[in-house]
């Protein structure tokens, strides 16, 4: 088994099934989760913001730091290796917020909202969600049978 | 002997903090000196001499030059930034390779600690306001409470975790459950280790910035307190507290800040930010 570490703004796919795909510290950043159980390949987005119009310099030398180019990107990179969209299972977590009584600051919510957007054009269906709340999370792909795993607060739980 | 006690004397028996960094503090109060007094305090420390190079050689504090004695680099940086590096370098060899309670190794706590400094330094360019002195030290080190309360924290993990799941926010579970909170106790570190004001300010008020006496640069707080939150929520060193951290309600008002900006912020640091904690990296393992 090897560990591929997605970092912030970064996307990661593997079609090993001994590899396990892991990002750390999500906070108000959102992981996507894909995975293809026909053809066992995996990938894994660590988006950090929702939008790249702030900056679309930046969104060309990483387009992973953004929802609305990362993840095009990621499902791109996913058909690159074979992948069919309707075999496609997407997990979503992370968005998580501080305690911000004005929700000035809610990057989180910002993040999830862009990315309900998108798959509602797209017509992609989330099979499970773990979003919100005061959690920095960890979450955990193992590409070979495509469990997901969700850990904050000191406890794990499956996705 | 009670938990605040306790911490007290903890803080008594922390690393004294490097003399140079001491001696160049001093120098900041003194407007007559100028590049050849701070020369001649860096120069017989030939580690702080050989960090300062590096620094002063990094994209974020010089992207134009590459100074190559310490001369060219203390006249490049002047007085106050020569003391920010090496306010740096020093806390950077004081960090242990654990903090318990926080449940963060140095790398991370590390990457906190630059990532509130870029971030205070960013934001308050894009306040436009005038930059606060010493805002680069006062972002760095505003957790440096943390060094003499976490194994008290990790003793009464179980309790402090508690109340952060019920809602409290996790600097007022410490006091609750310890009597005072690592930034009380970081502003305790930070003079007792005869630091700049600034330092002192940002590390006891960085929570709560309403809560400063009038005599305190409340901009300074501010800003200190919006990039430690944004560090936080992109997960720049996140540690046991995760999220659950107050925001106060009116600080981006004061500051003058809308979230476009605060989120070019976050993207154009990103880099900047990794970049400097790894050349610190460096620094802090080799002060081992």
């Amino acid at each position: 088994m090897s560990q591929v570490t997605v970092e912030i703004s970064d996307l990661r796919v593997s079609g090993n099934p001994e590899d396990v795909i892991i990002t750390y510290a999500l906070g108000s950043c959102i992981a996507v989760i894909v995975h293809d159980p026909v053809r066992k390949v995996g990938g894994m987005i660590h988006y950090m913001l929702p939008l790249s119009e702030i900056s679309p310099e930046k969104a060309k030398d990483r387009p992973a730091m953004f929802a609305d180019t990362g993840i095009p990107e990621l499902f791109r990179t996913m058909y690159g290796l074979g992948c069919d969209k309707k075999d496609l299972v997407v997990k979503v977590t992370g968005g998580g917020a501080l305690y911000d009584d004005k929700g000035l600051f809610n990057i989180g919510k910002r993040n999830y909202t862009v990315l309900r957007k998108m798959f509602w054009k797209a017509g992609v269906i989330i099979a499970a969600e773990d979003v919100g709340g005061a959690k920095s999370r960890t979450a955990r792909l193992w590409v070979g049978d495509g469990r997901c795993t969700v850990a904050c607060q000191g406890t794990e739980v499956e996705l | 002997m009670n938990a605040t006690r306790e911490i007290l004397a903890e803080v008594d028996r922390l690393p004294a903090f490097p003399s140079t960094a001491v001696r160049l503090a001093g120098l900041l109060r003194d407007e007559r000196a100028g590049a050849p007094e701070v020369e001649k305090v860096i120069r017989p420390d030939p580690s702080l001499s050989a960090n300062l190079l590096r620094f002063a050689n990094s994209a974020y504090f010089s992207p134009r030059s590459r100074p190559e004695t310490v001369r060219q680099a203390v006249t490049l940086l002047g007085v106050k930034r020569t003391f920010e590096v090496a306010a740096s370098a020093a806390m950077a060899g004081l960090i242990p390779p654990r903090l318990p309670g926080y449940d963060v190794d140095a790398r991370t706590f590390w990457l906190h600690c630059v990532a509130a400094a870029v971030l205070s330094e960013r934001l308050a360019k894009l306040s436009g306001s005038r930059s606060p002195d010493l805002l680069f030290t006062a972002g760095l080190l505003h957790d440096v409470g943390k060094l003499a309360i976490a194994t008290f924290v990790f003793r009464e993990a179980s309790s402090i975790l508690a109340r952060t799941r019920e809602g409290t926010d996790f600097a007022s579970a410490e006091r609750e459950v310890l009597g005072m909170d690592h930034a009380e106790v970081g502003a305790r570190v930070a003079a007792a280790w005869k630091l700049p004001a600034p330092v002192v300010w940002a590390a006891r008020w960085h929570h709560r910035p309403t809560e400063a006496p009038p005599d305190v640069d409340r901009t300074l707080v501010d800003l200190v307190h919006a990039a430690d939150a944004l560090a936080i929520s992109l997960g720049l060193g996140c540690d046991a507290g995760e999220m659950a951290w107050p925001v106060d309600a009116g600080v981006w008002q004061r500051l003058g800040l809308h979230e476009r900006g605060i989120e070019r912020v976050a993207s154009e640091s990103l880099d900047a930010i990794r970049e400097l904690a790894a050349t610190l990296d460096g620094t802090r393992e080799r002060g081992r």
